[in-house]
């Protein structure tokens, strides 16, 4: 059809798919109200667990035999030509496994040594060892992965999910993150921003130690009926105001000011992970009075149970370039295994045995991957092993909310170098995330400056055989 | 690079159309007195539209060869292609020579029959027969319109399922007026033959068929099928293909004749359809087997209102469903009058929570009259196995969550009449962990799960390694 017809096209209406993809509605005096999914998804929540820095696949889910028969010996020049790596030069050497690789449960999956806890669960999850991804650097690479962009500014696949379904639980955020490692990721807070949809729907960071939201507590001297008599105050001037004017954003504000009451003493409970019996305690490996992973993972667990939509876990730490022992592969990268190890590995049968995993999609995984050559950082050799970023394979792992339970999904070539079969990209895990809860990504749109936006742009598919 | 000159052909043709028509016009103007001018324009005109059939004419001849046209249907076209070329300088000799007789003004008539005409069937060759028709009947893809199957069990593999497909999504440009890779596949034969690739599709394997591998490629990969400006095969007919081929790609057999996984039954149930329609209605909707395929009249929305005043949250599980979920999250007191308005909605209730709320026994009445629930939380109430049984009376529950209640193996049992049931959480009940074995025997189609789970603790759990560990 030439421009012509797409112009007649467009005059007599009969173009079906712009109809279809009109905008979710949006209320804004209930901005987190439940809503539709647009058809009945698998799924109700998602934990989403980054391991920001990028752990290695190499030494977790990608067996390499071939590669160790390599190790030592200089990188062929065919692995090099016309390739661009974030620190290696010249020619590095190749670095075979540094962990033992054993399979696992009646599905036999690969698992390395690094991971005791996790290869008992083999049989719950799918492994994907053909992602692959366009950016080498963290801060891109991890907008991409929970933006659709490697530049600021779009909404969060938990913002995106929250705006399109709304949260349960009006006491508490649709939208929660937690962080630990010590530092946040690179791409700082931009991976949980609401980018154009309304910020309401953006992440809503709480701390694992002293108080989970920042100044949630009532200032010294005021009272909760003193705090709620003076919301009310505020809300009846705002009332007026909206009368007066129409802005729906008034309403917006004046559901926030009732929201941020409730939470005042819901987000303390939910938050508070003593409460919890000892063995759970010990089923986590949980830290109390510390800002750790594993605590991190049973406050998730928490929060879904209480019908928060979206928790977005990101974990620092995960960089292992070799340049000192905290991030040599065969050192540091290993501590950074035993501290998610039992945690992650708690979540998912936690979740089973109350019956949560079908309707919670959890995953794991990285911004990228690992080169298969040992890091030569400008040229010389790193004092410790490591590997530099990589952006042709990595691994990630998916469990409950409908994927299909010990499957592994798309190959590497023999030595981990390049996905060969079934290559993911970021756009394609975001499309299936949506599509498990409920949303078809190329119909879930926001209008933004005159066109509508996706989460998952011009790309993406629905990895249609690992959902089960 | 012949054939790169040939595709020029498409933008070509307007040229003579254009260029001819409107000196025609002119020639006509240039009768009358008040236009006498244009005259002098129209031997040009003719001599630029003539040069550009001449042009339009070879370039057509050469995308002909590349053979993704059917000749049959080019042939006609063809020839009056080349009548215009030739008429048009037969007009434009006659008109240099002031020869302008009879000959000549029926030579003009007849060119402009010739352009309209060979434009048409030039159109018909790019956009299918009927694309000019089939806009008379209200849409531009009627003819999409997919016939009636009432029972997909009884519907023909091949002819009610997977044709119907390839005629919506390949038929245009591999179907009777074009066969680009030359291959056609609107008749059987011709389809099992293949293309200039070779075999398009290998019978009983999926993963070597041509046909599949084209339609996985990523969507910007140049060998995609469909190209990806073109409508795409939904999951679905992706999926329905495939478990034809996998089935040995049989033009005569039925559905029920061929083995169904039971991953395939909801897609397969997906397709039928007592009206016929097109593919475009829920296109990404994987039939879900949480929610029934027959259709329900919608609730009341009075008692949704009164529930939700209540305290309840009731959300429909989908756009365009009138199924229903409640839950309690956000509050723990289960009174009668609740129950009762929960009760109202049985026919569309698909899914109760009633988790961490004070529900007891006495619920059970109410709870037990819901019989279209599907899935059912108990967790954390205070149920115990005094009414368990009436639980039976819900014939489609699928799933069922009892976990940190009361309940006994005693208890339980009596639900292995639940012949849907698939799912039972136990996790913190009271059932005795040394009957565990003998009560899941009672179950053979469901699975209890009695949770429980330990994660060990290892010493490297806490260890730090300082150094590397030599291997």
């Amino acid at each position: 059809m030439g421009m012509g017809g797409l112009a007649l096209a467009a005059l007599f209406g009969c173009n079906s798919k712009s109809t279809a993809t009109a905008p979710i509605a949006f209320d804004p005096a209930h901005p987190l109200l439940p809503k539709l999914p647009q058809f009945p998804g698998k799924a109700k929540s998602v934990i989403y667990m980054h391991m920001a820095g990028a752990p290695s696949q190499l030494e977790l889910f990608d067996y390499k035999p071939e590669l160790m028969k390599m190790d030592g010996q200089e990188c062929p020049p065919s692995l090099l030509a016309g390739k661009k790596f974030a620190f290696i030069r010249g020619v590095p050497k190749m670095l075979g496994p540094q962990a033992k690789f054993a399979q696992h449960g009646e599905s036999r999956l690969w698992i390395s040594e690094n991971l005791p806890h996790f290869s008992t669960i083999a049989d719950e999850v799918t492994i994907i060892k053909s992602m692959t991804t366009d950016q080498f650097n963290h801060a891109p690479a991890q907008l991409l992965m929970h933006t659709g962009t490697p530049r600021l500014g779009r909404p969060s696949i938990g913002s995106w999910v929250t705006y399109g379904l709304g949260s349960e639980n009006q006491n508490l955020p649709g939208f929660v993150v937690l962080t630990s490692g010590g530092r946040f990721p690179d791409a700082g807070k931009s991976v949980w921003g609401s980018g154009f949809l309304p910020s309401v729907y953006q992440g809503v960071q709480c701390r694992s130690e002293g108080d989970p939201v920042l100044f949630i507590e009532d200032p010294h001297g005021m009272d909760r009926d003193l705090r709620k008599a003076s919301i009310d105050a505020i809300n009846k001037v705002n009332e007026e105001s909206y009368k007066e004017f129409n802005d729906p954003e008034i309403l917006s504000r004046i559901s926030q000011y009732e929201m941020a009451y409730n939470m005042q003493i819901s987000v303390p409970e939910v938050m508070n992970i003593n409460n919890e019996p000892q063995y759970i305690h010990d089923m986590y490996g949980t830290q109390p009075g510390k800002a750790c992973f594993a605590n991190n993972v049973l406050l998730a667990r928490k929060l879904v149970e209480k019908g928060v939509r979206f928790v977005q876990l990101f974990d620092w730490g995960w960089d292992s370039h070799g340049t000192d022992s905290s991030t040599a592969i065969d050192v540091g990268f290993i501590n950074k295994c035993r501290q998610v190890d039992k945690a992650k590995t708690a979540l998912i049968l936690d979740l089973k045995q109350r019956g949560l995993l079908d309707e919670t999609l959890v995953i794991w995984g990285g911004e990228f991957g690992r080169t298969p050559m040992m890091e030569n950082r400008e040229g010389k050799q790193n004092p410790f092993k490591g590997r530099d970023h990589h952006t042709e394979a990595f691994s990630i792992w998916m469990a409950g909310g409908g994927i299909k339970k010990g499957h592994s999904y798309g190959e590497t070539d023999e030595i981990g170098y390049s996905a060969v079969t079934n290559k993911v990209e970021p756009f394609d895990v975001q499309a299936t995330i949506l599509n498990q809860l409920g949303f078809d990504h190329e119909q879930f749109t926001y209008p933004f400056q005159g066109r509508p936006f996706r989460l998952t742009d011009v790309k993406g598919r629905v990895l249609t055989d690992i959902v089960g | 690079m012949l054939e790169f000159l040939g595709r020029f052909h498409p933008v070509l043709v307007h040229l003579p159309i254009g260029i001819l028509l409107i000196a025609l016009l002119m020639q006509y103007l240039s009768t009358k007195e008040k236009y006498a001018g244009l005259s002098e324009a129209v031997t040009i005109s003719l001599l630029i539209g003539m040069l550009s059939a001449f042009a339009s004419c070879i370039t057509g001849y050469l995308l002909s060869l590349s053979g993704e046209y059917d000749r049959s249907a080019i042939s006609w076209h063809m020839w009056m292609g080349f009548g215009v070329a030739i008429v048009s300088a037969l007009l434009y000799v006659r008109r240099i020579n002031n020869r302008r007789d009879k000959i000549y003004k029926i030579m003009s008539g007849a060119l402009v029959l010739l352009i309209i005409i060979t434009g048409h069937l030039g159109g018909n060759l790019t956009h299918g027969a009927d694309y000019l028709t089939s806009a008379l009947e209200g849409k531009a893809d009627a003819k999409f319109k997919r016939k009636p199957i009432p029972d997909v069990q009884q519907a023909m593999a091949y002819n009610d399922l997977v044709q119907p497909i390839l005629a919506e999504k390949c038929f245009s440009c591999h179907g009777p007026t074009k066969q680009k890779g030359k291959l056609r596949m609107d008749q059987q034969e011709l389809l099992m033959k293949g293309g200039k690739d070779g075999v398009v599709i290998k019978p009983g394997n999926t993963d070597e068929s041509e046909i599949i591998k084209r339609v996985l490629l990523p969507r910007e990969d140049e060998h995609h099928m469909s190209p990806k400006e073109k409508p795409q095969l939904t999951q679905k007919e992706i999926t329905v293909i495939k478990w034809w081929i996998g089935n040995g790609a049989p033009f005569d057999k039925k559905v029920n004749q061929l083995p169904q996984a039971d991953s395939i039954k909801p897609v397969l149930l997906s397709f039928q359809n007592a009206e016929g329609g097109s593919s475009e209605e829920g296109s990404a909707t994987i039939a879900d087997k949480d929610i029934p395929a027959e259709q329900v009249t919608k609730a009341d929305e009075k008692t949704i209102d009164a529930l939700r005043k209540a305290g309840a949250i009731v959300i429909p599980v989908a756009q365009n469903s009138n199924y229903l979920q409640v839950n309690f999250l956000n509050d723990t007191v289960i009174t009668p009058e609740k129950l009762q308005l929960i009760v109202q909605l049985k026919k569309q209730l698909v899914s109760l929570k009633l988790s961490n709320t004070n529900t007891n026994d006495a619920a059970l009445d109410a709870i037990a009259q819901c019989t279209s629930l599907i899935k059912l939380f108990l967790d954390h109430t205070l149920i115990t196995d005094k009414d368990l049984s009436k639980l039976n009376n819900l014939s489609k529950l699928r799933y069922l969550n009892l976990v940190g209640t009361a309940v006994t193996a005693n208890g339980i049992k009596p639900l292995a009449q639940l012949k849907q049931l698939k799912r039972i959480y136990l996790y913190q009940t009271k059932v005795d962990k040394t009957l565990w074995a003998e009560l899941q025997k009672q179950f053979p189609s469901a699975k209890l799960d009695s949770g429980g789970y330990i994660v060990p603790s290892f010493p490297s759990d806490t260890s730090l390694v300082q150094r590397p560990i030599v291997q």
